[in-house]
């Protein structure tokens, strides 16, 4: 009898070795959840993140795992609702207990998040939401990868204004009238102030519009020939196309939305060789290799669902495995913030600059490189190097 | 001088597309009292099944059309057949939650049959520029508004001319008389919707064929409403007329004043006009709000 209750007590003993770890992790597993866009118009972007997750973690898996445990990815559908958000990782908390997240869906989304993932001191890793309304104030749990729409333009208008400006140099702007618009059109400012040329023309549209006749009309009466066109996806394609019909020669700098297969095809017709700016690669031996990797890892029609949001996703989690690896056998939330504090020039195998958390926003991925698509053949050239601006 | 043309050929291609939406509210409103809150959905449910024959068959425009065209129809008396003559006696209101909830679902059927992904869609028509007056248009935006023309024409003839046209105003005026006489308002009622189906199908290619074929085409719907508002609830051809108005309207104050007063220049004019006269410029006095 004595032996008994001996026995049993080592058995709870050693039982609640794994229960004292943090939730989501276990001898053999891992679970990393993702919030995103699975449903409604925006849906492109969360198949294509979460197909990234997707395939760093089989990536990691078949190496081994994390320390022997396999990463197992949970996906729940926000449809970018902020509010379903907030549902959404509320049931991956309460009901899968997962150990980190790696998906958080837009701006809106991962604030409405925010304070589930401070009580929680859910680790973290936000790839498609680089908004300074993330990283400021800074979250001990939250880290942040990509650049600002504010220095990608401005790194686009410097290529401009240093390499391929017209004669006669007149900039405009159109941008959409509300915070990301405003962020666009920092960039142009710090552009037109610092290079002192001529600033023809700023525009505001309302999201959703459709028809950008009078507004191209304007670009047009201004004399405008560089611009930064803060239109995305067909809003984008809409500005191009009536800009081709007013038959203006324009060097035109874009919204990183702008690089994805999607909206390629819709504003490639419209001929103009565009720039963009992006935190991760768009073309390059990185990406040859990452495509070859996708194939093996991932279905056809996943892999046509690939597009920059499946790169920076993935070296998201290629991060986080990367902390969660440091902490050893004794995996916890605490370890794995603390690790990816200290995280410094982790490589990216070129898909990214090297990420490095250890600055005061937890902020990294900042550095941009500059693109210039070939509209006829779809395709993107890179014209500088990853740079912070 | 050129500015202005330009503003004025842009007002004209927005308003036509507008107008065709708008008509597509009013006919069904002045046939069956209903505010179909669907109709964008409509439109944008429409343009993809058009644009799926275009991909599977590569038809020019007008094939395209009298293809996609009986298609759409079929939809309207299908979608009336099951949502809406079950509410007939209901009150207004709740026939017009069915609509609301048609919109979701058809919103819905949409991404999940076609997917997220925006398209280009030219509908057959040639993309190369065309110069009329020193003003440039794709040949799609003249298609735009020849089609408003086209169809507003047509449906000033069907109301005034035709013997179904004529039991549909008698069913508009009312329709407890219109019953008496042995009209089958029921019978107005679907044909009502294969009409307005027809509408949103030409609205919806032509519009895709513009401004690109996405999920988001419903809300044109609700960017056409003003039209509604401001042409007449039950008056076809007003809705038409106030789609170019809004659509002129709106250009000027872009071009012109700028700085995001597109939007609103179209209602400061609705509210103006309705000031005036409430039932708006072409509806009749006694018409019933919803």
């Amino acid at each position: 009898m004595k032996n008994g209750l001996l026995a049993l007590s080592a058995f709870l003993l050693a039982s609640t070795a794994s229960y004292a770890a943090d939730p989501g992790v276990s001898d053999t597993e891992i679970k990393i959840g993702d919030v995103n866009i699975m449903t409604g118009p925006a849906s492109f972007i969360g198949r294509a993140v979460s197909v990234g997750s997707k395939i760093a973690a089989a990536e990691i898996n078949e190496a081994g795992g994390v320390n022997g445990r396999k990463i197992t990815i949970i996906t729940e559908d926000d449809g970018y609702v902020p509010a379903r958000s907030f549902q959404a990782l509320t049931k991956l908390i309460e009901v899968d207990e997962i150990f980190a997240l790696n998906g958080t869906s837009g701006t809106a989304n991962v604030l409405a998040m925010m304070p589930l993932i401070e009580e929680n001191n859910l680790p973290t890793v936000v790839t498609t939401a680089p908004n300074e309304l993330v990283y400021q104030p800074v979250r001990p749990s939250v880290f942040t990868v990509g650049a600002s729409y504010s220095d990608a333009f401005y790194a686009q208008l410097k290529y401009i204004h240093e390499n391929t400006e017209p004669e006669n140099a007149v900039y405009g702007l159109i941008r959409q009238d509300d915070d990301f618009g405003g962020a666009v059109e920092a960039g142009y400012d710090r552009a037109v102030k610092e290079f002192g040329v001529k600033d023809g023309l700023r525009i505001r549209f309302k999201k959703g519009t459709a028809n950008f006749a009078a507004e191209v009309a304007q670009m047009r009466q201004a004399g405008v020939n560089v611009l930064a066109n803060g239109g995305i996806i067909a809003g984008a394609a809409n500005i191009l196309s009536e800009a081709r019909k007013l038959s203006m020669d324009l060097q035109v700098a874009s919204v990183w939305s702008e690089d994805m297969p999607p909206s390629v095809n819709l504003s490639a017709p419209a001929g103009y060789d565009y720039l963009v700016a992006d935190y991760v690669a768009l073309s390059g031996p990185a990406i040859d290799a990452f495509l070859e990797k996708a194939k093996k890892y991932a279905s056809d029609e996943e892999v046509a669902a690939i597009n920059r949001y499946t790169y920076v996703t993935y070296v998201g989690l290629k991060a986080l495995a990367e902390a969660m690896g440091q902490c050893g056998q004794d995996l916890t939330r605490a370890c794995t913030v603390e690790k990816l504090r200290e995280l410094k020039d982790f490589d990216t195998q070129g898909i990214s600059a090297p990420l490095s958390f250890d600055n005061p926003e937890q902020l990294s991925g900042t550095a941009v490189a500059v693109y210039q698509l070939n509209a006829a053949e779809k395709t993107f050239t890179a014209l500088t190097d990853f740079a912070d601006y | 001088m050129d500015f202005l043309l330009l503003l004025l050929a842009s007002g004209l291609v927005s308003g036509a597309a507008y107008g065709l939406i708008a008509m597509g509210f009013a006919l069904i409103f002045k046939s069956t009292g209903v505010v179909n809150f669907a109709q964008g959905e409509l439109v944008m449910l429409t343009a993809y099944i058009s644009f799926t024959l275009y991909s599977t068959f590569d038809l020019s425009f007008f094939p395209l059309m009298l293809v996609t065209i009986p298609i759409s129809m079929a939809i309207g008396l299908v979608l009336e057949r099951l949502f809406i003559r079950p509410m007939l006696g209901e009150p207004i209101f709740a026939i017009v939650m069915v609509t609301v909830g048609l919109a979701v679902v058809l919103r819905g059927i949409t991404i999940m049959a076609w997917g997220p992904d925006p398209f280009n869609f030219n509908a057959g028509i040639p993309t190369r520029v065309v110069t009329l007056g020193g003003v440039p248009f794709y040949p799609a935006q003249l298609y735009l508004i020849g089609a408003l023309g086209v169809l507003t024409a047509a449906g000033w003839a069907f109301l005034r001319f035709s013997r179904m046209g004529i039991a549909m105003r008698a069913v508009a005026a009312n329709e407890t008389a219109a019953l008496l006489v042995g009209i089958s308002v029921s019978r107005i009622h679907a044909i009502a919707w294969m009409l307005s189906a027809a509408i949103a199908s030409i609205a919806g290619v032509l519009f895709a064929a513009n401004f690109k074929l996405a999920p988001d085409l419903w809300f044109q719907g609700l960017r056409a409403f003003p039209a509604v508002i401001l042409g007449g609830m039950d008056s076809v051809i007003g809705s038409a007329v106030a789609g170019l108005v809004i659509g002129v309207i709106e250009n000027l104050f872009q071009g012109y004043v700028g700085q995001g007063l597109r939007e609103i220049s179209g209602f400061i004019v609705i509210i103006i006009v309705l000031m005036v006269r409430p039932f708006g410029l072409f509806g009749s006095k006694d018409i019933e709000r919803v």
